[in-house]
């Protein structure tokens, strides 16, 4: 059966957005490279190649899940953005390609020194391969399907790419020094989503990795330092709704949509539904993508019925009212069962519909 | 000066992340006689628990917990190295640290390498993007009371299984604990791990309850 895209680009964002007229809860899922190569048989290289094969790989995948979200796994401030960081300081060492799984960076390779975050050069991401082809892949990907592209950008994910253990002593040591280093940044964030603009165009949502706003990581007042008050300023630059995620285990949710306007968030903890449930009172406007469907769990572990009572629990607590996607978090690792993958379709059909029937 | 001053300015120093400090009072504690498995107890590991405690009270986070680590790191030096006898001050074991193939983090590692070896730990780190085989070898080799297995991404999970299960079809009896925010309860249990941990600190605890 062809996929219907229409439908789901109105299922997701009429969801985000509160719309009343959505038929059933949307079904959002990161499938990286990883799941890309495993479905289509390629290697991350080949997906590379050419941004043809790379949005046919992609839709490929996205479709073979059945899920109503697509998007480009390489356009993200994550490995790729300290792939534009190496190249455009001569430092291609720190980083390690392998066949099927997105490249990675040896943290704080880029940045070990002081001297080495003064004089960063920030990446022109117009010249950058993989850059160029991610985003020319992201344009095939809103042409072919109608599934507008959002932009994901990062401060502290790419902090840690750079700058490795050494960026929480700087916390602590040298502060200033590490906001030197989330300016720059902050700048080559700008350069993307000028790059962004020009190649796929103005993007309906703004998808912020924010991975400093986790209690593992830094206490809050910090995470606003290194990252909030970047966030905000993206915000005043790029005016369109921003969406938070956070695939820690203790993030701090209800304390940022206190401080930053997002229009949703995604996660996948706590894992109690109690706190999702709350949430959903104290913040009706703020869609949730998510909730408590953790890929390291019942996806994992689990088999397909385990899948859909939690597809089950999550639907009957959150989805009435609407704001609420169904979304296993993060990213889908190589050992999960496709079937588990596949319940997860399976189960919104059956109880997703709206309106919701609780009994 | 007073021997209970002197180890409270130093645990003081370990729990503010002060290695300088540290240092300063390691050596005035040395200076005024004081035994140097006291002033492990009584300051720098008293130091370490307190930081924990501070840390599970969300009072302290990663930075602090890091600063002690490096505190406790620049004190437990200047203490071997003050020791006439080695037996003064026993290694409570080898273990056996690395961040699985395919996997280059290593925050949460590094942490927990630094915590562990103010304790009294001989740590063995392997670095990251470690080959299964690799982790045998060495375990062959130095037969540890403990392998870590470390991780950050979600991919991470498979690798970790192929690891202990070639470890454990090699008939390698350490105590296998994976590390990061990826695991789960469920997941530990599925590729056979003794224990698993979210982040460091979780780590150093359990490890110590696994030995």
């Amino acid at each position: 059966m062809v996929k219907d895209w229409v439908a789901s680009v109105n299922r997701i964002f009429r969801t985000i957005s509160g719309s009343k007229r959505v038929d059933k809860v949307p079904f959002l899922a990161f499938a990286g490279e990883q799941m890309i190569c495993r479905v289509t048989g390629k290697t991350v290289k080949e997906l590379y190649s050419s941004p043809k094969i790379y949005a046919n790989a992609i839709i490929t995948t996205f479709e073979f899940l059945n899920a109503d979200s697509i998007n480009v796994p390489s356009a993200y401030a994550g490995p790729s953005e300290a792939l534009a960081f190496a190249e455009a300081n001569n430092k291609l060492d720190a980083i390690k390609w392998f066949d099927y799984q997105p490249l990675m960076c040896k943290q704080g390779e880029i940045c070990k020194s002081e001297e080495d975050i003064e004089t960063l050069e920030i990446p022109n991401h117009s010249k950058n391969d993989l850059w160029k082809t991610s985003l020319l892949a992201a344009k095939m990907i809103n042409e072919k399907t109608k599934f507008p592209q959002v932009i994901s950008l990062s401060i502290w994910s790419v902090v840690q790419e750079l700058r490795g253990i050494e960026a929480y002593r700087d916390i602590r040591r040298n502060p200033d020094l590490l906001l030197k280093l989330c300016e720059k940044i902050y700048e080559s964030q700008m350069d993307i989503y000028e790059n962004w603009l020009e190649i796929v165009g103005m993007p309906p949502n703004v998808f912020i990795a924010g991975y400093s706003f986790n209690r593992h990581m830094m206490s809050f007042q910090d995470s606003m330092r290194y990252e909030g008050q970047f966030i905000k300023r993206m915000m005043n630059k790029i005016k369109v709704p921003f969406m938070l995620h956070n695939c820690g285990t203790s993030p701090y949710f209800t304390e940022v949509v206190k401080e930053i306007d997002f229009i949703a968030v995604n996660g996948s903890h706590p894992l109690d539904i109690g706190y999702w449930i709350d949430f959903k009172k104290k913040f009706p406007k703020i869609a949730i993508i998510g909730a408590n469907i953790d890929v390291s769990r019942e996806m994992l572990t689990g088999n397909p019925s385990d899948v859909e009572k939690k597809v089950k629990e999550n639907i009957l607590n959150l989805a009435l009212g609407g704001r609420y996607i169904c979304c296993p978090v993060c990213s889908l690792p190589w050992g999960v069962p496709i079937p588990n993958i596949l319940a997860i379709p399976k189960a919104i059909e059956k109880y997703g519909h709206y309106p919701i029937k609780i009994n | 000066m007073k021997e209970e001053e002197s180890l409270e300015k130093l645990k003081n120093a370990i729990l503010g992340g002060d290695s300088l400090k540290a240092i300063d009072w390691v050596n005035e504690s040395i200076n005024m006689g004081i035994p140097v498995k006291e002033i492990l107890n009584k300051a720098i590991l008293k130091g370490a628990e307190e930081a924990g405690n501070l840390y599970e009270n969300d009072e302290y986070f990663l930075p602090d917990l890091l600063m002690t680590g490096d505190a406790i790191t620049a004190a437990t030096e200047i203490l071997k190295n003050s020791l006439n006898e080695k037996s003064e001050l026993e290694s409570k074991g080898t273990i056996l640290i690395g961040t699985v193939e395919g996997d280059i983090h290593d925050i949460g590692k590094t942490l927990v390498i630094s915590l562990l070896k103010g304790q009294g730990f001989n740590v063995i780190d392997l670095g990251s993007d470690v080959p299964p085989e690799e982790f045998l070898r060495k375990a062959k080799e130095i037969n540890p009371i403990l392998i870590g297995l470390s991780g950050l991404m979600t991919m991470s999970i498979s690798k970790m299984l192929e690891t202990i299960k070639l470890l454990k079809s090699e008939n390698i009896t350490s105590r296998i604990i994976v590390g990061g925010g990826i695991l789960s309860k469920e997941s530990c249990e599925m590729i056979g791990a003794d224990d698993f941990a979210k982040d460091g600190w979780e780590g150093v605890k359990k490890i110590n309850n696994l030995i």
